[in-house]
């Protein structure tokens, strides 16, 4: 027989955490903005993206996509860190422990909450070693004109190291398609590195998500 | 409501509140203290009320696993406590964000659904039983608005 009494006090789980509008707060006064744990949060204006990535392109020129790839890795695994702790108090519960769908939840209302645009992992090509994760409406890349290759260094550098934390072995990240070319939306592949060396040529040959990623699949 | 009453607040920055707006405004204390009824009364009858919903669900659905059965009750039991809030601050984007646009994709991959479809069933009509008609009304589109997008297998395939 079920304990409603037991139930009623394992109902306690609270809903969304990052619900946007108590996940942000501001003080105006002192001109801070900060999520509803107290961290710090910084709000990054277009500008300041536009002139990051020009000027790093005009010291590093076809080096800043590395440098911007190895950001995102290390801001990636102090987000992971983060998102983990927030996560796993909020929801008294180890974010090992939960259920991938709630994890991936969480991970999308995250992403939404921080105004990076909207994410989708999709896990079709897990059995054979490959994450798929879509962006729309990345908060990084709208100001980037006249680009040649994909650009989201950062999120693709970001992606590879919260999977890598999550899964707990190395895996790399490779992006497919990309907003600035034209693309309805940003396509990263994840994998371990050695699957994905062909990966980074294919796009640079201008080959489709779905021929990279079937030709990854076939092998 | 809070919703209302901010926006006679702002109003008021330009000029006094005319008979007519302040009669709003005390026509929504009253439905506050209305409001506040109907959420202590679902509060006291939790219990009660989720006791019914099981008992329906394991005499009409025995074959159930235990296990899915407390899954479900104990989303409802959370989903509830949600629609009682909103309910009392009338505000039906505080249902969306929390929890409108979190589960859906949940109940989905574990293809809950039909389950959950029955106990709302059953806890919608012990809803109408507990509360008197008028209170139930009150209630009633916050139910829905969850249903709708909780319980419509197209709604959650939609991304968030």
């Amino acid at each position: 027989m079920i304990n409603v009494a037991d139930l009623i006090s394992e109902s306690n789980i609270p809903g969304n955490y990052f619900a946007p509008n108590t996940y942000l707060q501001g003080d105006f006064e002192s001109g801070l903005i900060e999520n509803r744990q107290g961290g710090r949060l910084l709000a990054l204006p277009e500008t300041l993206i536009r002139g990051l990535y020009s000027g790093l392109f005009a010291e590093l020129g076809s080096a800043t996509g590395l440098v911007l790839y190895n950001c995102g890795r290390k801001w990636g695994k102090n987000f992971f860190r983060r998102f983990s702790e927030e996560v796993g108090s909020y929801y008294r519960q180890p974010v090992a422990t939960m259920e991938m769908i709630e994890l991936v939840q969480c991970l999308k209302q995250c992403w939404k909450a921080h105004g990076w645009g909207i994410i989708e992992p999709n896990f079709d090509h897990y059995q054979q070693g490959f994450l798929v994760v879509e962006i729309t409406n990345s908060g990084f890349v709208n100001e980037i004109t006249a680009a040649e290759q994909p650009s989201c260094f950062i999120e693709a550098g970001l992606l590879s190291a919260f999977f890598s934390e999550l899964a707990e072995t190395d895996l790399h990240c490779v992006q497919t398609t990309c907003e600035s070319l034209g693309a309805s939306s940003n396509l990263f592949i994840l994998g371990l590195k050695k699957r994905l060396e062909s990966v980074s040529v294919m796009v640079e040959k201008g080959q489709t998500h779905t021929a990279i990623l079937q030709s990854l699949t076939a092998n | 409501m809070i919703t209302e009453i901010d926006s006679l607040i702002y109003q008021a920055e330009a000029e006094y509140l005319a008979q007519k707006d302040l009669g709003i405004f005390k026509s929504q204390i009253l439905y506050l203290s209305e409001r506040l009824k109907i959420y202590e009364q679902i509060r006291d009858q939790e219990t009660e009320i989720f006791q019914h919903v099981i008992n329906q669900i394991v005499n009409n659905f025995p074959d159930e696993p235990e296990s899915k059965v407390k899954r479900a009750v104990k989303r409802w039991m959370m989903i509830l406590r949600y629609c009682s809030m909103a309910m009392l601050a009338n505000d039906s984007q505080y249902l969306e964000q929390r929890i409108l646009e979190w589960l859906p994709e949940q109940i989905a991959a574990q293809h809950m659904q039909d389950l959950e479809q029955n106990l709302y069933g059953y806890l919608y009509k012990r809803l109408k039983k507990s509360l008197e008609n008028e209170q139930f009304s009150v209630l009633q589109p916050y139910l829905e608005q969850s249903k709708n997008v909780l319980l419509n297998p197209k709604a959650a395939l939609k991304p968030a």
